[in-house]
């Protein structure tokens, strides 16, 4: 068994903290004040973007102007050095030289584009995820709160690299509207004719592109049910999978889940189809565009009104000016950049969790105060009020309904979520005044189902603001039982989190470990131990008693066993303290029976009551245990109670005030 | 303390160097229930090890044209049994026993028989995946032709539009003929309208081409996520195979368009003149193989660049749910300084591609715009040769207006969605490695299908009566350590032979040398605290895995083998319901469908009549997101019952049903015919009902009856006392511990020595009302939810 606190270490940089009334006055108030909840507008966020590229958005707009300007002079050179070539005139050498200058110039403008753009793309995103990350590690669990992990996880990768582009394509804005701009200039400069016949054929051009639009989307769903049709059979399939691979039925079972597959394949072909025909009148426009021009200038060719290198030009111009497109290109990326953004700046809306700059007080052992606790979830209290003292070194069991509120009630007891109204303390001193590292190390929690964050297995134990000795990590496994399966997994400790196959219990043993690695003043167990079976279960919860023997816990739970090892019991009910007391004295109330699924009959969880951890290390049977430990009541739940770690119990005797 | 022989190094798996690429890691995690920690060891591709070991027969590549091998279902072959082999049960009067055994250890089995034959894996030799292109295509020559004869529609367009151009200035508008020019012209506009309906139709094609792909990727990943129960599976049938559909499709048009463009542009320029070909082609190979040759070091940077990506994606998914648990621990600093590095190593990874991507400008320019500056440059010189100013137009028309385009979409197509596709391919559609991860094939004693195939033979007497009164007292389990040799009765229903399994080559082993024998009939029970290894031992005996040391028979045939599947039935804890029809839920074991009769019959005896007859009879289709996780094992129980197999083990396949109905269902696989059953125990009922228990607490494991391990195992003591619900067990903390002869203690140590500060109490308690004689805490699989407690509005306040 290990031993799992030095007493007394609060961690390294426990200072003193004088928890007077005005200390936490001011504390309070700068904790507030370090909460900035001005929420950037989306544009705010892609400007800010745009700044933090300012030097490389400069060149890229430079560099796309000149490579529009070179393209818009090439095909003038280009028809000018034809016409002297044709007429054997020895200047047609200087424009040779001048059409070979220039594209080198454009291949040279591209290549800078290219990297720099890129490079610009990247930096920006990079700036962003970064930003936005460290954002929401301040928030905290709120940052998953309004869309849920995965749509966090999609903003932070998918949303950010959209609006990383936003610098690129800002600077590339310009350029592109000034080819296709540029083109129909110098079209109507050469003739104002093949001008005309550009400006008249664009709008067949662009009503035809939007057919493509309106066509491609119509099977589509179709296709998308199908395939979730799939996915849901492969879904319960692999939930099945220990059945099938039992029953050997893994061909039978891959041909039922297979069975949409044909029609989803009609489907596929079905979307080909109509993008087919939408590829298909996209391909013609342009080229007819083309001819058009060609025509008119070829018809004014045979009247020696322009030149063979002229038609050329003008060919190339109305080439250039068709790329409109890549105009309306850059503006729908410019669109979806900031559509991109919207979806981040709200991520940034939401205000960090602050944090003041106050320590603990040296002496004090973990004395927990909730006063008034108020937390709403829109308008509806789910805690309610809640009035709360857990003297030092006590054992507070947490019990009632789901949709108590008893997770919130753990969350606001450590600091996860502020209360709305209310006040929460620990040895005095308001948690909100509390600095970061200070509250952390003094609060440990274990959770129902942890995160295996990390790594490696020792990783995700060793979890925290400072990381612990190895020695440690591998007492904290001991005690928290989960060594045995550790040893087993295929790299022991070493083991990634991402092979080893845990159970829910073996996480949450995991999860335990990590609060076991700490000293802290509190420790908040949410249901961290009901996938445990029993016997682990006591093992535990006698590691947890009595091998910390200076530390406050709050125990979240739904087990009679664990609610009868606590000193005292809460009863919470919609979101209120509905009764206060040991186990055994609630026990008696019916409603608190049935809590725990018993029935009418309260003499068996009376006897219960007597059950649990408190055995265990002693050496000979000790009949129904803590009777001794009961006997030394301290008083109100509000005064500490002294306790002795060889007793194990110490309870406020604190009647049960029964339904309130 | 014989039994350990840590020196024994088998070749077991090799173990997992490469980083699992699976993506939703925190959510599989949370997703795997209670109590069953076995199959999804990784091997060395970080891939969960597959589960059958019973020489299942891997269907071939199966493609939409109907080729390839295996029909859908083949392996069903393997799972009809027609027999229970042999005799009637309870062959050595209830005795189950166990022994230390005395004899030398059976020379080590090696833990994977060279795979076999059978488990051809999916494409037979793996040339890599161009290789396995080609063969893609060269299976759908068909298509390829109609695709070729479609993309000349567009070569012709490539062809007439510089030629018309060329003839209408050089015929109609340098000679004054207006008419004659505009002709020209409208002879390639037609060309643009057909070429543009062969485009159209080339989709079409393509769609022949992609389509099978994706069938064929969609079965890949289905028949992956079915016999690897690879979560991953979902992302891959959603996303990466839309990925490789899009990509794929793309590539085909990118690289299609490039020939038939290249060879439409360079046959106009021969019929315009020869001469230009010498001007035009030069530079366009050289740009070509430029780009060819920048094609590896690019699919390089662009997949470094997809792996960084995923990498930070797959961090930031297992970041956010945990948001709670950092905040909680105060690790926001070391956090975000792992995500901080990988956000800096996808922007390595982009800046890096970006930087090369001026390969492809180079190839662009090389290939695509020196030629025009070559042809102004050589003009004189064709124009001597007598190329004509239309000829030279058409030229430059050619190499700007079609060779150029065409090039641009290649470079950019090839380059990135290229590797795209490779990347997903590859992990979509692996080519299996068998020097990694050896399929484990049959057993060395294969058997193929030559197993009894007679009517199932009923036994002489009901079972029931057969071995209902195995006796409750240490006396009088018979002494066992010295089998009497009974040549002429059947082999017992389970043997287990110094069997020892772990999880790694450095895992400590979850088993260590058990022995175990089990008789025909006998109703066994498997206890012991959630992790210890209980459903792996169910596991190792129904040969879903291989143990590291030691032999299984089942019915005297070696598990695993091509026959034992016949032999037994495993019912874990989460039932697998499928969407479909009643009846074809509970005749899934069976070859045949399953009349009417037997179902309701099966049905009464495990208790599903209630819900068989509320959900409308066999017929009715079910939806088992609809059934309760109880009603769900009431089906799997029922098939169970249902199917022909004389083993049926119950890996707490009852743990979602009230006592009662668990109870029922027990006795309703005691009554049935000819069966043995091993019942992984989830409440103190099962045991106590059971002919024979096994306590396994770690590698320790206490094997009789309840009465006896009442007596001598403090652990089962124990689980009973949390258990029972019956009045105090006699607490007598001194019994011996040792002194049964039926002791299967391996390694000679008590189960538990007493006043071992980590043993458990050895004092009765009363039951705590509420537990519910629930052993394991069971979080239902389908309530389990991702890891991301903390979401939502109700975030902390809904739940708790």
């Amino acid at each position: 068994m290990t031993t799992l606190t030095d007493p007394g270490g609060h961690g390294p940089a426990a200072t003193s903290t004088d928890p007077t009334d005005p200390a936490t006055a001011r504390a309070r108030a700068s904790g507030t004040s370090t909460a900035p909840i001005a929420p950037p507008a989306s544009d705010a966020l892609l400007s800010a973007t745009v700044r933090y590229s300012a030097r490389r958005c400069t060149a890229l707009v430079l560099v796309a102007l000149a490579g529009a300007g070179a393209n818009l002079v090439l095909p003038v050179a280009l028809g000018r050095a034809l016409d002297l070539l044709l007429t054997a005139d020895p200047a047609a050498t200087r424009w040779v030289l001048w059409c070979a200058t220039l594209m080198l110039l454009l291949a040279v403008l591209d290549a800078v584009e290219t990297v720099v753009g890129g490079t610009t793309n990247a930096r920006a995103t990079a700036w962003l995820r970064r930003r936005l990350t460290g954002h929401v590690l301040a928030v905290g669990p709120r940052a998953v709160a309004r869309s849920g992990p995965g749509d966090l996880v999609a903003r932070l990768v998918g949303n950010a690299a959209q609006a990383g582009t936003a610098p690129a394509t800002v600077a590339a804005l310009l350029a592109a509207l000034a080819g296709p701009v540029g083109a129909v200039v110098a079209l109507a400069l050469i003739d104002p004719w093949p001008a005309g016949v550009f400006l008249v054929g664009a709008p067949v051009l662009a009503l035809l592109l939007r057919g493509l639009a309106r066509d491609s989307s119509a099977c589509v769903t179709r296709y998308q049910e199908l395939q979730g049709r799939i996915a849901g059979g492969l879904a319960e399939a692999v939930a099945g999978a220990r059945t099938i691979a039992a029953a050997g039925t893994a061909g039978r079972t891959v041909a039922r889940v297979l069975r949409p597959l044909p029609e989803l394949s009609r489907e596929g072909h079905r979307m080909w189809r109509v993008q087919g025909r939408a590829a298909a009148q996209a391909a013609a426009v342009a080229p007819l565009l083309q001819i058009g021009v060609l025509a008119t200038a070829g018809a004014l060719l045979a009247r020696r009104q322009v030149s063979v290198g002229e038609l050329l030009a003008a060919s190339r111009y109305a080439v250039l000016a068709a790329g409109v497109g890549v105009l309306v290109g850059q503006l729908s990326g410019l669109v979806r950049a900031r559509a991109a953004a919207r979806r981040l700046s709200e991520v940034l809306a939401e205000p960090p969790l602050a944090y003041g700059e106050h320590r603990l007080p040296p002496s004090g052992r973990g004395r927990l105060e909730l006063r008034g606790v108020t937390v709403r979830r829109g308008a509806r209290p789910v805690l309610d009020g809640v009035d709360l003292v857990v003297p030092a070194g006590t054992t507070l069991a947490v019990v009632g309904r789901s949709g108590a509120g008893k997770s919130l009630l753990a969350a606001v007891a450590g600091r996860l979520v502020d209360p709305d109204e209310g006040e929460v303390r620990l040895d005095g001193v308001p948690l909100r005044a509390l600095d970061r590292r200070e509250l952390r190390e003094a609060i440990t929690h274990a959770f129902e189902r942890p995160a295996l964050l990390g790594d490696s297995i020792e990783d995700t134990i060793a979890l925290g603001v400072s990381r612990p000795a190895p020695g440690r990590v591998r007492r904290a496994a001991e005690a928290a039982r989960a060594d045995v399966f550790i040893d087993r997994l295929p790299h022991g400790y070493a083991t990634r989190c991402a092979e080893a196959p845990l159970s829910g219990g073996e996480a949450q043993r995991l999860g335990l470990a990590r609060a076991f690695t700490r000293a802290p003043r509190l420790l908040v167990l949410d249901d961290a131990l009901s996938s445990l079976d029993t016997v682990t279960e006591r093992h535990i919860t006698a590691a947890l008693l009595h091998g910390t023997p200076a530390r406050t816990r709050l125990l979240i739970t739904h087990r009679p066993t664990t609610a009868a090892s606590a000193d005292t019991v809460v009863w919470l009910d919609g979101g209120r303290v509905r009764a206060t007391g040991t186990h055994r004295e609630l026990w008696r109330l019916p409603g608190y029976r049935e809590l725990f699924g018993a029935g009418g009959d309260g003499s068996v969880g009376a006897g219960g009551a007597s059950g649990g951890v408190r055995n265990v290390g002693r050496s000979g049977p000790a009949g129904p245990a803590g009777r001794a430990g009961r006997a030394g009541r301290a008083g109100r739940v509000g005064r500490a109670g002294k306790r002795s770690a060889s007793d194990g119990v110490c309870g406020p005797p604190f009647p049960a005030r029964g339904e309130t | 303390m014989r039994g350990r022989r840590p020196d024994r190094q088998p070749n077991s798996p090799t173990p997992a160097t490469e980083p699992d690429s699976g993506e939703q890691r925190v959510e599989s995690r949370a997703a795997s229930s209670e109590e069953h920690p076995e199959p999804r060891t990784a091997n060395s591709e970080g891939r969960p090890e597959p589960r059958t070991a019973d020489g299942e027969k891997r269907p071939g590549p199966r493609t939409a044209d109907g080729e390839g091998t295996g029909p859908v279902g083949s392996d069903r072959a393997d799972a009809t049994p027609g027999d229970t082999v042999g005799a009637p049960p309870g062959g050595t009067a209830g005795s189950a026993t166990a022994r230390v055994v005395a004899e030398p250890p059976a020379p080590p089995r090696t833990p994977h028989p060279t795979p076999a034959k059978p488990t051809a894996p999916p494409h037979t030799p793996h040339p890599g995946l161009p290789g396995r292109g080609v063969r893609f295509l060269w299976r759908r020559a068909s298509v390829v032709v109609r695709l070729v004869a479609w993309s000349v529609l567009e070569t012709a367009q490539t062809f007439l539009m510089g030629y018309a151009l060329a003839q209408a200035l050089d015929e109609g508008f340098l000679a004054g003929r207006a008419g004659v020019g505009l002709a020209w012209l409208g002879v390639g506009a037609a060309a643009v309208v057909v070429g543009a309906f062969g485009t159209g139709r080339v989709y079409g094609c393509v769609a022949a081409l992609v389509e099978p792909l994706r069938d064929r990727l969609v079965r890949g990943v289905v028949e992956r996520g079915v016999r690897e129960a690879d979560d991953g599976a979902l992302s891959g049938l959603t996303q990466q195979v839309e990925i490789a559909r899009d990509t794929f499709a793309g590539l085909v048009m990118v690289s299609r368009s490039f020939v038939f463009t290249a060879a439409g542009a360079l046959v106009g320029l021969f019929s315009l003149a020869p001469p230009l070909l010498l001007v035009v082609v030069p530079p366009l190979v050289v740009g070509v193989a430029l780009f060819l040759a920048s094609l590896r070091p690019l699919a390089r940077r662009q997949e470094a660049f997809l792996v960084a990506d995923e990498a930070l994606a797959t961090g930031l998914g297992a970041v956010c749910p945990g948001l709670r648990d950092i905040t909680a621990a105060g690790a926001e600093e070391s956090v975000a300084d792992d995500t901080g590095r990988g956000v800096d190593a996808e922007y390595r990874a982009a800046r890096s591609l970006a930087r090369w991507g001026v390969l492809r400008v180079a190839s662009l320019a090389v290939g695509g715009q020196l030629p025009v500056v070559l042809l102004l440059a050589a003009a004189p010189w064709l124009l001597a040769r007598g190329v004509t100013a239309g000829a030279l137009i058409g030229a430059l028309a050619y190499v700007t207006q079609s060779l150029l385009p065409a090039l641009q979409n290649l470079v950019h197509g090839l380059g990135t969605s290229g590797s795209r596709l490779a990347v997903v391919l590859r992990r979509l559609a692996p080519a299996d490695e068998p020097s990694h991860a050896p399929r484990r094939g049959p057993g060395p004693a294969p058997a193929p299908m030559t197993r009894p195939t007679g009517p199932r033979q009923e036994p002489a007497s009901p079972p029931a009566a057969a071995h209902p009164t195995a006796p409750r007292t240490p006396a009088a389990a018979p002494p066992t350590p010295t089998d009497p040799p009974l040549p002429p009765t059947p082999p017992d229903a389970l043997t287990l032979s110094s069997v020892t399994f772990a999880y790694g080559p450095a895992a400590a082993p979850v088993i260590e040398d058990l022995d175990l024998r089990v008789p025909r009939g006998t109703h066994l029970a498997v206890v012991g605290p959630s992790g210890i290894g209980k459903s792996t031992l169910a596991g190792i005996v129904a040969g879903l895995l291989l143990p590291r040391h030691g032999s299984v028979h089942l019915c005297g045939h070696r598990v695993p083998g091509a026959t034992s599947r016949a032999h037994r039935v495993l019912i874990p804890q989460e039932a697998y319901v499928f969407r479909g029809s009643l009846a074809e839920n509970l005749g899934e074991l069976r070859p045949k469908p399953v009349p009417q009769e037997e179902l309701w019959a099966a049905a009464e005896a495990v208790g599903l009549t209630e819900l068989m007859e509320r959900l409308g009879g066999p017929g009715a289709e079910i939806d088992p997101g609809a059934l309760s996780a109880g009603e769900r094992q009431l089906i799997a129980l029922a098939r169970a019952h249902l199917s022909d197999a004389p083993v049926v083990i119950l890996d707490e396949a009852t743990c979602h049903l009230d006592p009662e109905a668990e109870e029922r269902a027990e006795r309703a696989f005691v009554r049935r015919p000819g069966t043995t059953l091993v019942v992984v125990a989830h409440r103190a009922g099962s045991a106590h009902r059971a002919d024979r228990v096994l306590v396994m607490d770690g590698r320790r494991v206490a094997f009789g009856t309840h009465d006896d391990l009442m007596t001598r195992s403090p652990l089962y003591r124990d689980l009973m006392g949390t258990w029972s619900p019956t009045a105090p067990v006699p607490s007598s903390p001194t019994a011996p511990v040792l002194s049964s002869p039926t002791d299967l203690v391996p390694s000679s140590e008590p189960a538990l020595a007493l006043g071992d500060p980590d043993g458990v109490d050895p004092v009765a308690r009363a039951r705590l009302a509420g537990d519910g004689g629930h052993v394991v805490a069971h979080g239902p699989v389908g309530q389990m939810k991702a890891a991301g407690d903390l979401r939502d509005g109700g975030t902390l306040g809904s739940q708790g």
